[in-house]
């Protein structure tokens, strides 16, 4: 005999309103259904009634934990419709801000991964790390969550002393290293709860069209940085983790590996960062948009964000702003990993997509 | 060879069929429909990405973009709606599942050949009120 289980919109795991409706037999999970919307906020209706620079204020507020990821996408895509490209200290400003949205990103999913699995210590470990990510954010940007970096053009703000920022670097590539990449991948508490589990198949991935570390994680080797690279990612050395198990581990390896590159990406930027102007010179806040559609996409921490922007010329405010966020591609996919699976394993499958509810209730 | 069929086969050299504007490589031909260009789209191994809806001025009707990626490179479909009504490429591509619910719910578009579950977003039975400046109930 089957029967329905619903877990959320208060989410046992997860601070995220949403609904999965789980028909179960026994302790099998056999079918799900989701449900979103509970946080609907209009972000793309409310877009078209702000100006240029009130709009990026507004999508720094689709997602608290990629705030700069979408107001990078949705610079660039105003670039295109201005006519305007960054200077070369902005691109490597813009690459070093979003590894670090990354890296928070990612070790905050890491902790929540951990505690889910029953693991507090190293709960409390990837948070230590993360604050450390953070302070950064913070010394950079005067900001924790909404940083208020990017402007069209270009950024609002330098990095007066890049360098000093190599030793959080080295310090969490240490940590990484000794500590949560040998126990996420050898512990038998990790490995009993992620092994196996929640497996999307890579024929499924495609079908689904799921982006980021999932996909990765399924054998689909995308990265945007590698294959459509925007900033300065062209002039940066890393490699794209692909790990082709489909399974709870395999997204927790793959991310645990993007840490690593991130690292790697970083040294490199502030390290080779060119001086120069990080806005166009004179009043940058004088141009005028050209009538028309520009769309840009970014690899955020969970996969391509992208934006479409349209604008009439002498406009005030653009007349559509579409966002397609990484959980709105990733989220059905759910679904499929959830079925066969047992039903104590559910939370931890679904924080494996790493879902982002604030993002798809835009 | 159609248009049509033309599609599948882009490739580095063929994307001269394509015209770069706005970060989107379009492929405009009026006659195509959206059936054919999801599956030139499988065929190529494109990934779906997503559909966006413009509202034309003046009670024109819709236009739909239509976005694949092909190893990087973005590539676009225009679909101007005489009325309100597109054919559904859920069975072809379930990725774009979500979408077509999304749009079918903020523009009383419909997407014919599916079946719709609940609304996504909204709770309650009607269509169109999100984003649609001017609601016809």
């Amino acid at each position: 005999m089957s029967y329905e289980i619903p877990m959320g919109p208060y989410h046992p795991g997860l601070e995220e309103p949403y609904k999965l409706n789980m028909i179960c037999e026994g302790e099998t999970v056999k079918d799900a259904k989701l449900h979103i919307g509970f946080n609907f906020r209009g972000i793309e209706h409310l877009a078209e009634t702000r100006n240029y620079i009130q709009v990026i204020a507004l999508m720094e507020r689709v997602c608290g934990l990629c705030s700069f990821i979408h107001t990078l996408t949705l610079c660039q895509a105003m670039e295109k419709l201005t006519g305007l490209t960054p200077p070369p200290r902005a691109q490597y400003i813009r690459v070093v801000v979003g590894e670090l949205e990354r890296l928070h990103s990612h070790v905050l999913w890491a902790g929540i991964a951990a505690k889910l699995m029953g693991f507090k210590t190293m709960f409390m470990t990837c948070f230590e790390i993360r604050e450390k990510v953070m302070d950064v954010l913070q010394a950079i940007s005067g900001n924790r969550v909404n940083y208020a970096m990017n402007r069209v053009g270009g950024v609002n703000r330098d990095i007066e002393d890049p360098l000093s920022i190599l030793g959080m670097i080295e310090a969490l590539e240490k940590e990484m290293t000794r500590t949560i990449i040998p126990i996420f991948t050898t512990s038998k508490t990790a490995t009993s709860r992620c092994a196996g589990i929640g497996v999307l198949a890579t024929e499924k991935a495609k079908s689904l069209g799921v982006v980021g570390p999932v996909a990765r994680a399924s054998g689909v080797g995308q990265d945007l940085r590698k294959d459509a690279p925007y900033a300065a990612y062209a002039e940066m050395d890393f490699t794209v983790p692909v790990v082709p198990d489909g399974d709870v581990r395999a997204r927790l390896l793959v991310r645990a590996l993007e840490i690593m590159e991130s690292c790697k990406i970083l040294r490199q930027a502030l390290t080779t960062m060119p001086a120069g102007e990080i806005a166009p010179p004179g009043d940058g806040s004088k141009f005028s948009f050209i009538t028309g559609t520009a769309t840009a996409r970014v690899e955020a921490p969970r996969g391509e964000v992208m934006y479409s922007v349209s604008w009439k010329e002498n406009a005030r405010t653009p007349s559509r702003v579409h966002v397609r966020t990484p959980t709105y591609v990733n989220m059905p996919s759910v679904r499929f990993m959830v079925q066969g699976a047992r039903l104590a394993d559910t939370p931890l499958i679904q924080a494996s997509v790493d879902p982002c509810y604030s993002c798809t209730d835009r | 060879m159609s248009t049509v069929e033309s599609i599948p086969a882009i490739g580095p050299t063929e994307i001269e069929a394509f015209s770069e504007k706005g970060g989107v490589f379009w492929y405009s031909d009026s006659s195509l429909n959206v059936r054919e260009v999801a599956r030139a789209m499988n065929a190529v191994g494109a990934r779906f990405i997503t559909a966006t809806t413009y509202e034309l001025p003046a009670n024109g009707g819709f236009r739909l973009e239509y976005h694949w990626d092909l190893t990087g490179r973005l590539l676009g479909f225009n679909f101007p709606l005489t009325g309100s009504t597109i054919d559904s490429i859920y069975d072809l591509c379930e990725a774009a599942d979500w979408i077509e619910r999304e749009v079918h719910e903020e523009y009383r578009i419909d997407f014919t050949g599916r079946e719709y579950e609940p609304l996504l977003l909204r709770k309650g039975n009607v269509c169109g009120v999100n984003l649609q400046k001017e609601v016809v109930q």
